[in-house]
């Protein structure tokens, strides 16, 4: 009898809040919400801050930053935009800040340091690996400028269309394009010089 | 997710198609294939979204929420500690009331102490003519209802001297056994 009750009582699926609707129940003061709203964002928050800054601990450092501002404007969220939006904008400022200090610092301190590869290494059959790519891409990213490796990062990675990176970055689309275009052409560049075995892959096309 | 053989078919270079993506964040053996055709997708293999912070979601959550208690805590003391209007012009009223208050209390003289040292160390104030108040003294002294002694020589103060007020007698006594205080 219990059986047959149980399979009459319709089960009401859990529907998980949207975004906006979390940060209107955050708003009203519940910490909890900003608690799963930061559990839901974290892997996007860190990925992001961890291709533009190339560091894991120093990526955890600025998205643990991030949420905090986010925590602090949330306030000034206009909820007809995009909340992903507003958080990448806030992601890349911070992001962006923190390269453009990291990088007047590098170069107060060593701005030399190159990649010497030996001939046997170069001999060798050039097979794509990601954690190889990982590394060449940590490597030779840090000729780019922090804006341009942000374009870049999220463009390629991210796969975000430049009008959306327009929006989160507050400039033309155009714009977009044109740091999009110079940083692929310097990470060529970087790539025939450091990673010869690589290039050629460029050069073959 | 699509297969090998799927991903190879549909392949092109600059491809959008995130089905063709998603095969290429996670296949090693099509990620050099890729790269073959169009090297552009060596960086877009490394993709976004899936990384983890160090020390997990859990701790990175938990450090965050530690971090937001914390600034909730300084800026909930920080907003007490802040006066806002109209506790600020409840202190204002109640300086002005006392203020005030001391200058009825005082009749508007200066206290005979303030004038003589000013008077001591600024010429200027006597030159603005602050002169010395004499000290008044406002002890009072007990009533004698009756007075009995056959030493005593009594002198009644008439009325009329008093401004003809009946209820006041002022009466004088000269008498040597008469206590110090009275």
């Amino acid at each position: 009898m219990s059986a047959e009750l149980r399979l009459m009582i319709p089960t009401t699926p859990t529907v998980e809040p949207d975004d906006r609707q979390l940060v209107e129940t955050i708003r009203g003061g519940d910490a909890d919400a900003f608690e799963t709203l930061v559990r839901r964002k974290t892997s996007k928050v860190y990925a992001l801050c961890y291709r533009i800054i190339g560091n894991a601990e120093d990526a955890k450092d600025i998205s643990q930053l991030v949420f905090l501002k986010l925590w602090e404007n949330l306030e000034k969220y206009d909820a007809q935009y995009a909340f992903d939006t507003w958080l990448y904008r806030m992601v890349t400022n911070v992001a962006i800040d923190f390269m453009r200090n990291k990088q007047s610092r590098d170069n107060a301190v060593n701005s030399n340091l190159r990649l010497v590869k030996t001939a046997a290494e170069e001999e060798q059959t050039v097979i794509v690996q990601r954690k190889e790519v990982e590394n060449v891409f940590n490597e030779i990213s840090n000729v780019l400028s922090p804006k341009q490796k942000t374009i870049f990062v999220m463009n390629q990675m991210e796969d975000l269309p430049s009008a959306e990176i327009a929006k989160i970055l507050g400039c033309r689309e155009s714009t977009v394009r044109n740091h999009l275009f110079n940083a692929r052409k310097l990470m060529q560049q970087q790539l025939q010089r450091r990673y010869p075995e690589y290039a050629q892959l460029w050069r073959e096309r | 997710m699509i297969s090998c053989e799927s991903f190879r078919n549909r392949f092109v270079a600059e491809t959008d198609d995130a089905a063709v993506l998603e095969h290429l964040r996670a296949c090693d053996r099509c990620l050099d294939f890729a790269a073959g055709i169009d090297p552009d997708v060596m960086f877009r293999a490394l993709g976004g979204g899936e990384l983890l912070p160090p020390g997990g979601v859990d701790a990175f959550v938990d450090g965050v929420m530690q971090q937001v208690r914390v600034r909730s805590a300084e800026s909930t003391v920080a907003a007490a500690n802040v006066l806002s209007w109209p506790r600020r012009l409840a202190v204002a009223a109640t300086l002005a009331a006392g203020i005030s208050g001391t200058m009825i209390f005082y009749g508007g003289r200066v206290p005979a102490a303030v004038a003589t040292r000013g008077a001591a160390t600024t010429p200027v104030a006597i030159a603005r003519g602050v002169h010395p108040v004499p000290v008044e003294k406002f002890a009072t002294k007990p009533v004698v209802e009756t007075y009995e002694s056959q030493n005593a020589t009594i002198v009644e103060v008439p009325t009329s001297e008093t401004g003809g007020n009946d209820d006041v007698k002022i009466v004088m006594i000269f008498d040597e056994n008469l206590p110090a205080d009275l």
